[in-house]
This record gives C-alpha cells, sequence and structure tokens, in this order.
C-alpha cells in the first residue's frame, strides 16, 4: 500500500496516508478503536471498495487499476472473515462451504471432498447437513473460516472474527486462523482486543482516526 | 467443457432453489406471461385461420363472363379464345344454357320447383374463367375483369373480387389489432417479469454479497437469475398453450354460428407443433429479456 487514502464524503477521511508492506506467510495485527479505519483498509485489500488516492499491490496486481471481470478473480485468491460471519442461512454448512469452490467451478465430488475434509479439520463434520442458524455463534464462525480456507487462499483477511464470541471460543476461532499462517497464507486480522493482539507476539499496526499509529514487527522479527 | 458443465449444473440448482424459494412471485411472472400468451395466441389462431380461408378459396376464386344471348357460335368460339389470351387466365370454359339450370337446380334443390312454371329457361350461358395460381387474389381478379370489360358477346362479368377485398380488410383488421395488442402484452409483460426478477435479486442480496465476496463473477451471479426467467416464460408459454387447447377444444364449438360468420364453415385448426414451439419460445423469451432488463445495472458486484 502506497500513500492510500480513502474518503468517504467530502473531508471524511476512513483512511489518511498509510503507506504499508506486508511479506507472503505474515501474520499481522490490525488494532485501533472503532472508527480507526480497520474495516476500510480490509476492504480495499480485496477490493470491495477502491481508494480516493495511492496505490495498491496485491498478489503482485495493481489492484486500483484492475478491471471488472479481474476483480472476481482476486478475490479467490483471497479468504475473508467477518464479525457477522456472512452466511447464508438457507444453505446447509455444507453448501455454505462449498460456495469458494463452487465460483471457481470445482466438480461437485471433489468439493464434497474439499468441504468434508475442511469441516473435520475444524471439528464440524457432524454439523454439515445442518442450517447455520442452528448453529452456536462460535460453530458459524468456524464455518465461516472454513468458507474462508477451504479454497487454500494466498491471503486470509479477518474483520473482527472474534467480536461476537466469548473468550474460549475467541482462543479456538484465533487458534484456527493461525494455523492458516503456519502453511503459509498471509493472515491479517483486524481487531479492537488488544489483549489477544498481545497473547500471540505477532507483528502489530495500530491505526487510529485513519492514519497508522505505529507499527510494531513481531518479536524477533528484524524486518 | 467438464469445467462448463459443473457450472451449467450449478446454475440450474440454483435457478430451481430460486424459484422454490419465491414461489408466489414466480407464478405471478408465469401468470402474467400465460395470460398475455393466451390474447396473443388466441388472436394468431384467428387470424392464421382466416388467412387459411383465403387460401383455401383462392382455389375456386374464378370470374364468370355472362354472354349476350343469340350471338352466333363462331362469335361466341373466338371470344372464348380472346379471353383465353388475357394476361392471368389460365383456362375458359363454357358453361352452357342448360348446364347452368342443372346447377341452379342442383344447388336450390326443392326451390327448383320454381322454375318448373317458365316455358324458357332464363339463365345465360356463361364462361367460367379460372386465374392462374399466382393470380388467384383479389388485384388479380380485378385486373383480370378490367381487361374482360366492353368485350363483344359479355353482358355482364362477375367475380368475388367485392367479398375478397372486404374479407382482406377484416384479415388486415384482426391482424393490426393482434399485433398493436402483442406489443403492448409484450411491454407489460417485460414490466411485470423485471420487477419480479428485480424484488427476487433484493430478496438475495445477502447471497449476491457473499458470491460476490468469494470471488464470484457478474456473469455466475447473474446467470441463475437469467434462468428463473427463462423458466417462468417457458413455464406461461406452455400454461398458455395448454389454455388455448382447451378453450379450442371445450368452448369454440359453442360459438359455432360466430366460427361459420368468420370461417365461412371451414373448420378451424389448432396451433402446429413449430407454432406451439415459438409460443413456448416467445414466452422463454419474455422471461431471458425480462431478467435480463432487470439485472442490468440494478446491482453491483
Amino acid at each position: 500500500m502506497y500513500h492510500v487514502s480513502k474518503a468517504y464524503a467530502a473531508g471524511s477521511f476512513a483512511l489518511r496516508d498509510i503507506s504499508l508492506e506486508l511479506r507472503r506467510g505474515e501474520f499481522v495485527f490490525l488494532t485501533g478503536p472503532s472508527g480507526a479505519g480497520k474495516t476500510s483498509l480490509l476492504k480495499l485489500l480485496f477490493s470491495a471498495e477502491e481508494p480516493t488516492e495511492g496505490q495498491i499491490v496485491v498478489l503482485g496486481r495493481n489492484i486500483v487499476r484492475l478491471g471488472p471481470a479481474a476483480i472476481p478473480r482476486l478475490r479467490r485468491r483471497i479468504g475473508v472473515v467477518f464479525q457477522d460471519f456472512k452466511l447464508l442461512p438457507r444453505r446447509t454448512v455444507e453448501e455454505n462451504v462449498a460456495l469458494s469452490l463452487e465460483v471457481v467451478g470445482t466438480p461437485p465430488r471433489v468439493t464434497r471432498a474439499k468441504v468434508f475434509a475442511m469441516l473435520k479439520q475444524l471439528g464440524l463434520q457432524h454439523r454439515r447437513y445442518h442450517h447455520p442458524l442452528s448453529l452456536s455463534g462460535g460453530e458459524q464462525q468456524r464455518v465461516a473460516i472454513a468458507r474462508a480456507l477451504v479454497n487454500e487462499p494466498e491471503i486470509l483477511l479477518a474483520d473482527e472474527p472474534t467480536g461476537n464470541l466469548d473468550p474460549d471460543l475467541t482462543l479456538e476461532i484465533m487458534g484456527l486462523i493461525a494455523s492458516a499462517a503456519t502453511r503459509g497464507t498471509t493472515v491479517v486480522v483486524a481487531t479492537h482486543e488488544l489483549d489477544l493482539v498481545s497473547r500471540y507476539g505477532k507483528r502489530i499496526v495500530r491505526l487510529d482516526a485513519g492514519c497508522v499509529l505505529d507499527d510494531t514487527p513481531a518479536p524477533g522479527d528484524g524486518a | 467443457m467438464r469445467r462448463a458443465l459443473v457450472q451449467l449444473g450449478y446454475f440450474v440448482r440454483t435457478a430451481l432453489r430460486g424459484l422454490r424459494s419465491s414461489p408466489v412471485t414466480s407464478a405471478v411472472s408465469v401468470v402474467t406471461i400465460g395470460v398475455s400468451l393466451v390474447l396473443v395466441g388466441a388472436f394468431a389462431l384467428l387470424l392464421w385461420n382466416m388467412e387459411g380461408l383465403l387460401d383455401r378459396f383462392g382455389d375456386s376464386l374464378y370470374v364468370t363472363a355472362y354472354l349476350e344471348e343469340g350471338r352466333p357460335v363462331e362469335d361466341r368460339r373466338a371470344l372464348v379464345e380472346i379471353v383465353a389470351t388475357v394476361e392471368g387466365v389460365e383456362r375458359v370454359r363454357v358453361v352452357s344454357k342448360r348446364e347452368a339450370l342443372e346447377r341452379f337446380q342442383a344447388g336450390v334443390g326443392r326451390g327448383s320447383a320454381l322454375l318448373e312454371g317458365l316455358d324458357e329457361n332464363p339463365l345465360p350461358a356463361s364462361l367460367e374463367i379460372t386465374l392462374l395460381p399466382e393470380r388467384r387474389s383479389a388485384e388479380g381478379l380485378r385486373v383480370v375483369v378490367e381487361s374482360l370489360e366492353g368485350l363483344p358477346g359479355i353482358s355482364d362479368l362477375a367475380s368475388g373480387q367485392d367479398w375478397v377485398e372486404g374479407y382482406l380488410r377484416a384479415v388486415a383488421l384482426v391482424r393490426a389489432v393482434g399485433l398493436g395488442l402483442s406489443v403492448i402484452l409484450a411491454l407489460a409483460t417485460l414490466l411485470i417479469v423485471t420487477n419480479t426478477i428485480r424484488l427476487a435479486v433484493l430478496a438475495r442480496r445477502d447471497e449476491i454479497e457473499i458470491l460476490t465476496l468469494v470471488g464470484a463473477s457478474r456473469t455466475f451471479v447473474a446467470i441463475p437469475f437469467v434462468m428463473e426467467g427463462l423458466v417462468q416464460g417457458a413455464a406461461g408459454g406452455v400454461a398458455a398453450v395448454l389454455l388455448l387447447l382447451g378453450l379450442f377444444r371445450l368452448v369454440l364449438p359453442g360459438f359455432e354460428f360466430g366460427m361459420e360468420f368468420l370461417l365461412g364453415g371451414v373448420t378451424p385448426r389448432f396451433f402446429s407443433v413449430g407454432e406451439i414451439a415459438a409460443l413456448v419460445g416467445g414466452g422463454a423469451g419474455l422471461g431471458l429479456f425480462g431478467s435480463a432488463a432487470a439485472l442490468t445495472g440494478g446491482w453491483k458486484a
């Protein structure tokens, strides 16, 4: 990200002159109070919004210059997890997770196998024919993570993934997200929970009022 | 190829799921398309049957030239030769006074007793002039009649020209009304289908948002909605054909007099297989264009 700003209305900046570089396989926490610009920054990264100023290079592509047809192709390489899960209530757990594979035309047999393996890894295989509303909050977030990871994305973005969960479930969900990073996926987690951030010893980018307050590298990381 | 088939399977499943999730709005769409096509189809049936009558009567269209009494046989023979050379004439047949009387008697049946009191056959001899097949029309009749007018030995000319012209005007009127009605109904139906699909898009905006988040292209999201429109349209077309068939078989016989008036005793025909396919295809087309219009610019991927 090079000198990126995002304004929603004249004079109302969500992000101001942000420059950040994330390495492949890196695990980064974005922290800051509500309204600091964490969600806006994530939305820019998966091209849900366009920056008002600046350039953003994701997976080798300047996404500011991407055409409409290239944006879906970029998103297929990025998994996104939201605080409100964004699951389809009328589809089963299996169908929700399968969405990421269906959009790339994965054959049904392969899709079923991959979804089952992912749900098993997250301890949800017995829930695969249930509908999301019949699951607990933690289970719903695990389904959302499964959907984000089943396509083996190169980047995982998580926006307040534990915001609606109790402390035990928070640790469980963060453990799942952290395990993705160990497999080489670049992980960016936006959260306002400072206790959580300090527990993992990862790089921390602190935002406030749309600006980077400080950028603390992971302990032992000279970069 | 395999990927395309996999995606086709997904589109069909998603479209069917969409139809199941909003049965009432889907049914409204199907009924609207069905009613429109019933009206259009009824006009088409009427029009084609009326045109069919013209085609059928075309074969028996001819000009009758009544001959003056008391002319020598040589003159009559010369007249036949002249008439045969007139442009558009296929053949000329002489109908003698006796044959005219026999025909009349056969035509009126018991009414022929009226002629029994007459000493002399009052019916004139005539020439029955058949037109070439490509000239069997009101215009063809007019041209031949104009060519024959004033020829010595002909006392009067008769043809079905006036009737054909009047019937053609009626056919043109039915065609114009049917065409106008079809255009209005097509536009109204498109509007309703467009709004139905737009409602479906709104109802499933969460699904669209999530699909685009996981990398679905605009086309990938749109195709199931277009398929829904297509299925609704085709279903409306099938419903219209069934309803028209029911009306044709059960209700039409009750309007025998009206049919006699319009079609002159010709047995009305229903649509051919090709025409049924066209009607169903028309419904599918309405659904397709309606849903495509609903998806144009109405949502963001």
